[in-house]
């Protein structure tokens, strides 16, 4: 890989890049006020969990979106892509939060790795899900492979949890940090899965899902509207 | 052992439904109520596990076809309980659906018991067309009370006129993921319904471990997952009865 896409990839999955990830911890909130994750042990094993659905799917979108943007798709592609990946998504609180984290990884991508791919995209949708940007700045810009852009989509379906518990547990950063780590090896063997259903048809591409992290993130919803929470999903 | 089981339904020149097609294969038997039961408007079948499958190395089909206008209620007889059997490469169970313009299709199975050892892979896609309506229920039960359940893999497909409405695969995985809080929570029950219904609710509807959510192309998802299979149809029930129509759906009313 070329400098200039290493530093691509390094700068998608680092939490100082300007996409607006930091205000979501992806259920994590609500696990914690269920009790159900208080210390980095539980932390890790939630994100295990997050990691084979919710992770999965965005690895699997991140790639084949990598290749897709590389083999120049157009428009109607991308309005397809977008149909498919809202039907794996039933949680619209999910949606929104991915739309959302979406939108703003596009505006700053946009100005850092600009490419035709990326404006094919955002022709189809303004507020594209946040899978299928990381694949386009990195597909469309000749910056990453399916399989890069799969281990960013799934790293960052972990880190923002990891950090969030942190601030909502006052975890050990350290702890918090390492039942991030511990998972390289699983991490590594999504990606690599995910970046075999590339060639698929957007309609054949797997849907692996997460009944449970589903339902945390619409109570997280529902509580977001009836009180104060830290994060917006 | 492979069976392929059909269903077709149509709306006869008086609008009344009528079964045209009926082939059971067993384990696959399909038990028609008389009309005169139903009054007509709508057919009833019932679905009957007539052997026990399915095993390992079993191979069932079930493909379901009803006409523009046409109603019919499919609905289960018993648990349907997943085992290993003796043949190798585990059981898989496919259900095709085509619901035509205006038709309507209710398919109420009783929950699926994935037992130890057993091997099973499940597929249910459903094609709509314009108008067209329909409700399908899932309810897994991961393992009788105390038992480790064996693998499963269930997919869902539902589309209208080529569009994707809902796909997703559930697979429990190994103990480890069942126990997660990021997905499955320890739950040992997992209940979905997907409803294409005609209205949809206008916003989410949850409570603890349901809820009843729009899908972003049309149609809703109930949802629960609970220790046990009371307290999940009971979360499911609540989750249904969320919905603009719930009323209508929550009646056993055929």
């Amino acid at each position: 890989m070329t400098t200039s896409g290493r530093l691509a990839m390094l700068a998608l999955a680092d939490a100082r890049f300007p996409g607006g990830g930091h205000v979501h911890s992806g259920g994590l909130e609500e696990a914690t006020h269920r009790g159900v994750v208080t210390r980095p042990e539980e932390l890790r094993e939630f994100l295990f969990g997050r990691l084979h659905g919710t992770g999965e799917l965005a690895a699997v979108f991140a790639a084949a979106a990598t290749h897709s943007a590389a083999g120049g798709a157009g428009r109607q592609y991308w309005l397809r892509f977008d149909a498919e990946l809202d039907a794996r998504t039933p949680s619209p609180a999910q949606r929104d939060a991915s739309r959302a984290q979406g939108r703003g990884t596009a505006r700053a991508g946009r100005v850092a790795w600009p490419s035709s791919a990326l404006d094919e995209l955002l022709a189809a949708t303004a507020r594209p899900h946040h899978a299928t940007v990381l694949g386009v700045l990195l597909g469309g810009s000749g910056n990453g492979t399916p399989r890069d852009a799969a281990a960013v989509a799934a790293y960052l379906a972990l880190s923002g949890s990891a950090s969030a518990a942190v601030r909502l547990l006052g975890l050990d950063p350290f702890a918090a940090n390492a039942a991030v780590t511990e998972l390289g090896p699983e991490l590594d063997r999504v990606a690599e899965r995910a970046a075999d259903t590339v060639g698929d048809d957007p309609a054949d591409l797997p849907a692996p899902s997460a009944p449970a992290l589903d339902l945390l993130a619409e109570a997280h919803q529902r509580h977001h509207r009836e009180e104060v929470r830290l994060f917006a999903s | 052992m492979k069976a392929c089981a059909r269903l077709s339904v149509e709306c006869d020149s008086r609008g009344d439904s009528v079964v045209r097609e009926l082939r059971s294969a067993s384990p696959l038997t399909l038990m028609p109520r008389p009309a005169a039961r139903t009054g007509g408007k709508h057919a009833v079948v019932h679905l009957v596990g007539s052997m026990t499958a399915p095993l390992g190395g079993d191979e069932l089909d079930l493909r379901i076809r009803v006409g523009a206008g046409a109603r019919l209620l499919l609905r289960g007889i018993a648990a349907t309980l997943a085992l290993p059997g003796h043949h190798p490469g585990g059981s898989r169970s496919s259900v095709h659906v085509e619901v035509d313009d205006g038709g309507t299709l209710e398919y109420l199975p009783e929950h699926t018991v994935l037992t130890r050892r057993a091997e099973h892979r499940a597929e249910l896609r459903v094609e709509l067309g314009a108008r067209a309506r329909m409700r399908c229920r899932e309810i897994l039960v991961l393992g009788r009370s105390g038992e480790v359940p064996g693998s499963l893999r269930t997919s869902t497909h539902v589309t209208r006129q080529g569009t994707p409405l809902l796909r997703q695969t559930l697979d429990p995985g190994d103990a480890r993921r069942r126990a997660s809080a990021g997905h499955l929570a320890s739950a040992r029950v997992v209940a979905n319904e997907p409803m294409m219904w005609g209205s949809d609710p206008p916003a989410p509807v949850s409570g603890d471990w349901w809820s009843l959510v729009p899908l972003a192309a049309g149609g809703s998802v109930a949802s629960a997952v609970a220790a046990d299979a009371v307290t999940a149809r009971r979360r499911l029930a609540e989750a249904v009865r969320g919905h603009p129509d719930g009323t209508e759906l929550a009646k056993e009313h055929w």
